[in-house]
């Protein structure tokens, strides 16, 4: 440790105590981003030490990265400079919480499970998937505005905050909004904190609207083929009076996947997931539509029983095919809602052209669209089996490979622009973020945003390079 | 006044037609549904983007306040031009762009009427769901400064949940694009702090929003009380049972007579409290949720439950509900309409603390709430020309919001802040949390000309309220 480190280890031990900042090599390794490895791991255990740790990193020019439980830390570019880890897990307390009310407010580093179990007691959730699941931490999935398929049926967490308190840069805890569902006093900065990454304050507090649990739910898989016959019979659920709470197709190598590794039958070509929710007869008379629309076009259908697994995995993509595939990339595109399918023909086409098996996961009635680059040599069976190959076993990726990613996301980066839509890498080995900018061109609000960074944190101490623009 | 070069410069960029000067016609637009206040110098009419971007460099040039205004429709001052300027009326800019059903999206400018988008597409099963109640009047645009609400607001969301991206003209006349057509966009998520900007950062010369498909199936209840306390208990075990109406609206016996006199909409003259419910969805489960509610507002002592029987009957009882306010119109001289909102299990509570108030200040108070999600809508009638009973509306209305604010609720639900308003800032919000507003203010809005005297505190009458006079606009 050198002295400089040891003098900011002193000093944070008396903003926070010293039992709350660590030093050693194991807590700092484990908080790493992109690689980089922190100085200092701080765990402020109030809201208000949290925002004095921002004043102290402001005025010694260090820079923070706010960790929740660190699943969707992947996302975004390496950092610019990195030496202190600001670790939530101590914020877990629920502040307020009145079920009959639908609203709850809690501290951010609370966990998405203990969350739901909580809220579940009074036949209530907060109707998200996010990537990280049950691991998630509340702050973390309003930092990334991590929705998952469910945003089908409810939205996304920017449609659930209603309030929030901030820990900001001047060592200041700010609130926005409130805990009533309805409320228009001030400028919104809940919507413009969820989804800033941790760039512009910390969260430290968020009030959220709550919904009653479904009392039922189905999931049904139509067995489509082929990708023409998967949007016309997703058309005619979009014009159906039908109400999914999830949607996915997924292409051949995304359905083997998961036959491979669920409880659920394995398949072989298209298919479209839908899971649909309410009382046992209003899931009846969905499925009597569901089944005269598959007819229509002549794909099967089977309800599936003990989907959950499944659907879990299709939002936590990244870390159920990490284990598997070492060098596991995954691409979010983000198109309009019809141009769903189209992009996915134009996907296979283009990794065909690279040489890359992708693994696709759309999303296709909000117009999401996953994509899985999986190794070359899964490649070369996965179409068939690729359950076939070990885990773990992959060759590992060389060069001409990398430089075919870098390659795909370009080429697929432009089919989203094409298509009227964007395209970010979402997780990818590290070494090819130092060729891709994972978040792809700004528009002419840019310099609006690079304006917005300045107001919040100028001397830029929050995670400094990680967001668009290099903001 | 200002000079005539001013005039010659707005008539260069809009036409002569498109400008107003003369103190006989600024007039009109010297109020909007909340008050009269001040004329501005001149309105400018634009009729596209490029117009508006001419004028915000001018008023720059001129050091002049630049207001946007679509149809005045707003209840907290918003589109008046408190401080003279120049007003940019969108009257003119009132086209649907692009209807693309494929993507349930529409782009329009921001003087298109909030019905007219949903009647634009109703033939083919969509609408646009936040439904302010002077959606016949009430502009896109003004939606999405005020952020504005609606009683289907409950179960769909406010402007905001709607609104996917906007063009933006800001004061120093540069045009930037916000959002996208689809969802994640990259970045800050700027569109959600324009929409509820209240016009202090930006003028909206487009929106593209989102367009919901039409429910399979209504069903519209109407439960009838003697007591209004069983009406108020009702609206937090609905929710309890785990259903979201789409609406969920109450109003007083001494609203719904006033109503029934003036729309003949069928609403009983000799009970306390009415709730309008409405449920949506697929068949099945909208007459599940329809029965499952009547239940529940018999076990609170509902006398009755009605159903409409057709989509007529259902249309008299929202056109009831929403000219409630012109109602009341028709038998107090003056109102001052607040909306103020609370956690919906104290409204209860809340009621009782109205009655009080009506009767330490001897004032008649209609109750129109959006009871589903607390947003509270008492109307206080008044005499303008009276003023010990103006001092007293004034003083009970700020125990009414004081009230909404110690049971952790809002000054505002869904009409803005405004004007009225932005003295009650520090009632919900600190220093610093208003410090860091009007820093953001600063970024876009530098010289403080753009919608001046709105939403932010101007610390010249801290905590003072500020009524309207005027009224009749429904909500």
């Amino acid at each position: 440790m050198t002295l400089a480190v040891e003098s900011v280890r002193v000093d944070l031990a008396t903003l926070v105590g010293s039992s709350q900042v660590l030093t050693d090599s194991a807590a700092r390794a484990a908080l790493a981003v992109d690689g980089k490895v922190p100085d200092c791991v701080v765990t402020p255990a109030t809201a208000e030490k949290a925002a004095a740790v921002l004043r102290y990193a402001g005025e010694h020019q260090l820079a923070v990265i706010p960790w929740g439980n660190g699943t969707k830390i992947s996302m975004g570019n390496p950092p610019r400079r990195y030496d202190l880890a600001l670790s939530l897990r101590e914020l877990n307390r629920v502040i307020h919480y009145e079920p009959a009310d639908l609203t709850i407010s809690v501290e951010a580093g609370m966990t998405f499970g203990e969350f739901q179990d909580l809220v579940g007691r009074s036949g209530l959730w907060l109707p998200l998937d996010p990537r990280g699941g049950v691991e998630s931490s509340i702050g973390g999935i309003i930092a990334a505005n991590a929705a998952g398929p469910l945003r089908q049926g409810f939205g996304g967490p920017r449609d659930m905050v209603l309030g929030l308190k901030i820990a900001t840069t001047d060592g200041k805890v700010v609130k926005t909004g409130g805990r009533v569902v309805k409320n228009v006093a001030g400028y919104d900065l809940g919507k413009l904190l969820t989804g800033s990454f941790g760039t512009l304050g910390v969260i430290v507090e968020a009030s959220l609207k709550l919904f009653p649990k479904p009392p039922e739910r189905a999931t049904f898989a139509m067995r489509a083929g082929t990708l023409g016959v998967a949007r016309d019979l997703h058309r005619s659920i979009r014009r159906s009076p039908l109400d999914p709470l999830r949607l996915v197709l997924l292409d051949s190598p995304a359905a083997a996947l998961l036959g491979d590794s669920t409880a659920v039958p394995e398949a072989t070509g298209v298919e479209l997931w839908i899971e649909l929710g309410g009382s046992n007869r209003v899931i009846e008379r969905c499925m009597l539509e569901l089944r005269q629309l598959a007819a229509a076009v002549r794909a099967t259908m089977a309800r599936l029983e003990g989907a959950e697994e499944a659907w879990a995995h299709v939002s936590n993509l990244a870390y159920w095919l990490q284990p598997k595939y070492r060098d596991l990339t995954v691409l979010k595109a983000a198109l309009p809602v019809a141009a769903g399918e189209e992009f996915l023909s134009r996907a296979q086409q283009e990794a065909q052209a690279e040489r890359i098996t992708l693994a696709s996961f759309a999303q296709v009635g909000v117009g999401i669209v996953h994509l899985c680059a999986l190794e070359e040599d899964v490649a070369r069976t996965s179409f068939v089996s690729p359950q076939r190959v070990p885990d773990g076993q992959g060759k590992a990726a060389d060069l001409q490979n990398r430089s075919a990613l870098q390659s795909l996301v370009a080429r697929l980066r432009q089919a989203a622009r094409d298509l009227g839509g964007t395209l970010v890498v979402e997780h990818c080995p590290v070494d090819l973020k130092s060729q891709v900018d994972v978040w792809g061109a700004c528009g002419d609000d840019l310099e609006a945003m690079r304006k917005m960074k300045s107001a919040w944190d100028p001397n830029e101490v929050l995670s400094p390079g990680r967001f668009v623009g290099g903001i | 006044m200002k000079s005539k070069g001013l005039f010659r410069e707005l008539a260069r960029i809009v036409d002569e037609d498109g400008v107003l000067w003369r103190p006989e016609d600024l007039m009109l637009y010297e109020y909007d549904a909340l008050s009269s206040q001040r004329q501005p110098d001149a309105v400018a009419f634009p009729r596209k983007t490029e117009h508006v971007v001419q004028i915000a460099k001018l008023a720059l040039r001129y050091n002049l306040p630049l207001v946007a205004r679509g149809a005045g429709t707003g209840l907290s001052g918003g589109s008046v031009a408190t401080e003279g300027g120049i007003l940019l009326v969108f009257s003119r800019m009132k086209q649907i762009l692009e209807i693309d059903l494929e993507n349930q999206r529409a782009r329009v400018q921001p003087g298109v009427v909030n019905l007219d988008l949903s009647l634009a597409v109703a033939d083919e099963g969509y609408y646009y769901a936040p439904d302010p109640s002077s959606q016949k009047a009430c502009t896109i645009g003004g939606n999405v400064a005020e952020n504005s609400g609606g009683p289907h607001t409950l179960a769909y969301g406010v402007t905001t949940n709607h609104v996917l991206g906007l063009e933006v003209v800001l004061p120093d006349g540069e045009v930037i694009h916000t959002g996208a057509r689809h969802w994640d966009r990259p970045g800050y998520d700027l569109t959600g702090v324009f929409v509820g900007s209240e016009g202090t950062l930006g003028i909206v010369t487009e929106a593209t929003v989102r367009l919901s498909r039409k429910p399979e199936a209504v069903k519209t209840l109407l439960a009838i009380y003697n007591q209004v306390v069983d009406a108020t208990r009702t609206v937090a075990a609905i929710t309890a049972r785990g259903i979201t109406p789409a609406a969920l609206e109450m109003m007083d016996g001494f609203t719904l007579r006033a109503v029934e006199e003036a729309t003949h909409a069928g609403y009983p003259m000799d009970c306390a409290a009415v709730l309008l419910i409405e449920v949506e969805g697929l068949r099945e489960a909208v007459e599940e949720h329809a029965d499952e509610i009547e239940a529940v507002c018999r076990e609170n002592q509902a006398r009755e439950v009605r159903r409409a029987k057709s989509a007529e009957e259902r249309d008299l009882l929202w056109k009831g509900r929403k000219t409630a306010f012109g109602a009341l119109g028709r038998i107090s001289p003056n109102y001052y309409v607040q909306d103020g909102v609370i956690p919906r299990t104290r409204l209860p509570e809340m009621l009782d603390f109205i009655g009080n108030i009506e009767k330490k200040y001897d004032l008649h108070i209609g109750n129109i709430f959006h009871a589903g999600d607390g947003n509270l809508h008492p109307l206080i009638m008044y005499d303008e020309r009276n003023r010990e009973q103006t001092a007293c509306v004034i003083k009970a209305a700020k125990e009414i919001i004081m009230r909404c604010v110690e049971m952790g609720g809002s000054i505002t639900g869904e009409h803005g802040v405004g004007f009225e308003k932005s003295d009650l800032m520090p009632l919900i919000f600190s220093e610093d949390d208003l410090e860091l507003m009007s820093r953001i203010k600063n970024l876009f809005n530098p010289l403080g000309r753009l919608n001046p005297g709105k939403l932010l505190p101007t610390g010249k009458m801290c905590g003072e309220l500020r009524g309207g006079t005027a009224g009749g606009g429904p909500v």
